[in-house]
């Protein structure tokens, strides 16, 4: 499991994040004394750092200065301060992202993902076994006893957000939300097309009425099996 | 100086000089002197005297008319003290005295509300990084327990978020100094964040998003573009006619000078006499007195002020219950791709 260290002065906000974090498949963990931090983080030797620029006695882009001459560790840097020369000053130290407080943590966690994947962090599931199906996310495909079908980035979109929430009623805007976050701002019209056009693709497969609808409630992905990461 | 205006003020020396002419004239006519001394003596001493107010004439004349002439070139008038040379005459060295005293004593009377301001603003930015931390504790306490009450008040939380944005952009708004830096931004990803930031309504009222062309690069901030574009999506979302399939249109088009960027509704629209006002501050219109819209007349002018500070244009036009468009023109100045970065 990746190990997420949150640098944050702000004690209620830091467990809030640790919480998320360790629902969504990471092990958080914090410092909460804030004398030499860059040791710390290099002695906690974390995947991942999150770190807030205004601690107690230090400085977040000093850190991250000196953090960068001894470790090429992911850093997203996560402020109240929302003006151009602290994101610069702090891409220029070697931030990775900067995100200003209020966040949106779904957007934060993606950022996380991608960046963790492209560390060689094999985080992101790469093929989802929903023991009916598998999917293999790299390429788009949906493969059940050898046959294999190709998804367009919607299909497999929602098809993931569903299998992620397996037997349970997931409504039109809860996959709505999901599709804007990753900037797929579609309408619900282009959703009905989706669903009927992801319905008949896996019909094809003989996956015959995996998705269920439930009127005035949403969709509902039925199968038995539990998620397992390759 | 009107030359009659400059007589009248003389005309007690005036009266005086021929009172004494008179006088003399009588000695002299007591004494019987000839015919040519009599008209002799008062001649010169006219002569003498009109010589003399001429002189005096010329040259006060030629100073205030300078000074007016400075005055008129000027905008900030009351740099006129610096360019002012000195007289030569007593009531022009008290003028230039007078006005050089009251220019210092109103730059520490201004001086002092600057500092103030500057103060303020200052405050008003620590306040604004320090509310934002309960409230990005109070969104994250929300997420990890999801349900239909967290989610009124996560509904609620952004809208706190939204006025705290507007204070802060107002405070920056008001100073003197440069705020912001311009560099390379892509018009997508801005629109991208401001489509995100409002989510929850384009998704819960069903509003269409029709977004293209966009993928093109702008000189400018992209903070007080994101801020900007927010008010006029929000507007566009707030003002939206609920019998029609509401929907916003955003399109980019690059000319040789410049890049514009369209934003269009197809809401309530604003009556033909009140498009010019509507980026003055307070000015609500009819759509925000009725409805219940709660309008508050400080988002558009905002823009116009933030957008006058980064040097873009904003218009906006409309067809009264039809549609409204929004219009930011970015310049393509060289002077802006020097400031590159």
């Amino acid at each position: 499991m990746p190990k997420i260290l949150i640098v944050e002065d702000d004690e209620k906000l830091r467990n809030e994040i640790a919480v998320f974090l360790n629902n969504n498949g990471y092990k958080a963990c914090f410092i909460d004394i804030f004398k030499d931090v860059e040791n710390e983080i290099l002695k906690i030797n974390p995947d991942l750092v999150l770190l807030d620029i205004s601690l107690p006695n230090a400085d977040g882009q000093y850190i991250l200065k000196n953090l960068r001459k001894k470790s090429n560790v992911p850093v997203i840097i996560i402020t109240s301060r929302a003006n151009e020369l602290d994101e610069l000053i702090s891409i220029n130290y070697g931030a990775d992202h900067y995100v200003t407080k209020p966040f949106n943590i779904q957007i934060l966690l993606a950022k996380i993902n991608t960046l963790l994947k492209r560390s060689n962090f094999q985080t992101l599931q790469d093929k989802i076994d929903a023991k009916d199906f598998v999917i293999n996310i790299s390429n788009s495909k949906v493969i059940k006893e050898g046959k294999e079908i190709e998804l367009t980035k919607n299909e497999l979109r929602i098809l993931k957000f569903l299998c992620e929430n397996r037997n349970k009623i997931v409504s039109r805007e809860e996959i709505m939300n999901y599709l804007w976050e990753s900037e797929n701002f579609i309408d619900d019209n282009t959703l009905t097309v989706n669903i009927a056009r992801l319905r008949s693709k896996l019909e094809e497969l003989n996956l015959k009425k995996l998705i269920e609808t439930k009127r005035g409630q949403g969709y509902i992905l039925k199968c038995g099996g539990e998620d397992e990461v390759y | 100086m009107k030359f009659t205006s400059f007589l009248k003020d003389k005309i007690l020396q005036i009266v005086l000089l021929f009172c004494a002419l008179g006088t003399i004239q009588i000695f002299l006519i007591i004494y019987d002197l000839g015919i040519y001394i009599k008209i002799y003596i008062p001649l010169v001493i006219l002569l003498a005297y009109f010589v003399g107010i001429l002189v005096e004439y010329y040259i006060k004349n030629k100073y205030y008319k300078k000074l007016y002439e400075t005055l008129d070139k000027l905008e900030e008038k009351y740099l006129v003290a610096e360019l002012l040379n000195g007289a030569s005459f007593a009531e022009g060295k008290i003028l230039k005295d007078t006005i050089e005293q009251i220019d210092k004593s109103m730059h520490e009377n201004v001086n002092k509300y600057k500092y103030l301001q500057e103060d303020y603003k200052e405050y008003i930015e620590m306040w604004i990084h320090e509310i934002k931390i309960p409230l990005a504790t109070s969104k994250m306490i929300v997420e990890n327990n999801k349900n239909d009450i967290t989610k009124n008040i996560d509904e609620e939380l952004e809208k706190i978020e939204n006025y705290i944005e507007q204070a802060l952009y107002y405070a920056r708004s008001n100073t003197v100094e440069k705020d912001y830096i311009i560099r390379k931004s892509n018009l997508k990803d801005i629109i991208n964040e401001v489509i995100l930031k409002n989510k929850t309504a384009f998704i819960q009222e069903k509003i269409l998003i029709d977004v293209k062309d966009v993928n093109v690069n702008v000189n400018t901030d992209s903070k007080w573009i994101v801020f900007i574009l927010n008010q006029i999506i929000q507007n566009s979302i707030k003002y939206r006619k609920k019998e029609v399939q509401s929907k916003i249109e955003i399109i980019a088009k690059v000319n040789k000078e410049n890049i514009v960027l369209h934003i269009k509704d197809n809401g309530l629209g604003i009556k033909k006499g009140e498009v010019e006002r509507v980026f003055e501050k307070g000015f609500t219109g009819t759509n925000g007195r009725m409805l219940n819209k709660k309008s508050t007349g400080i988002g558009l002018y905002l823009c116009k002020k933030l957008c006058d500070k980064l040097g873009i244009k904003i218009e906006l036009s409309s067809i009264y219950n039809c549609s409204t468009e929004v219009r930011l023109v970015f310049p393509n100045s060289s002077y802006i791709n020097l400031t590159e970065m």
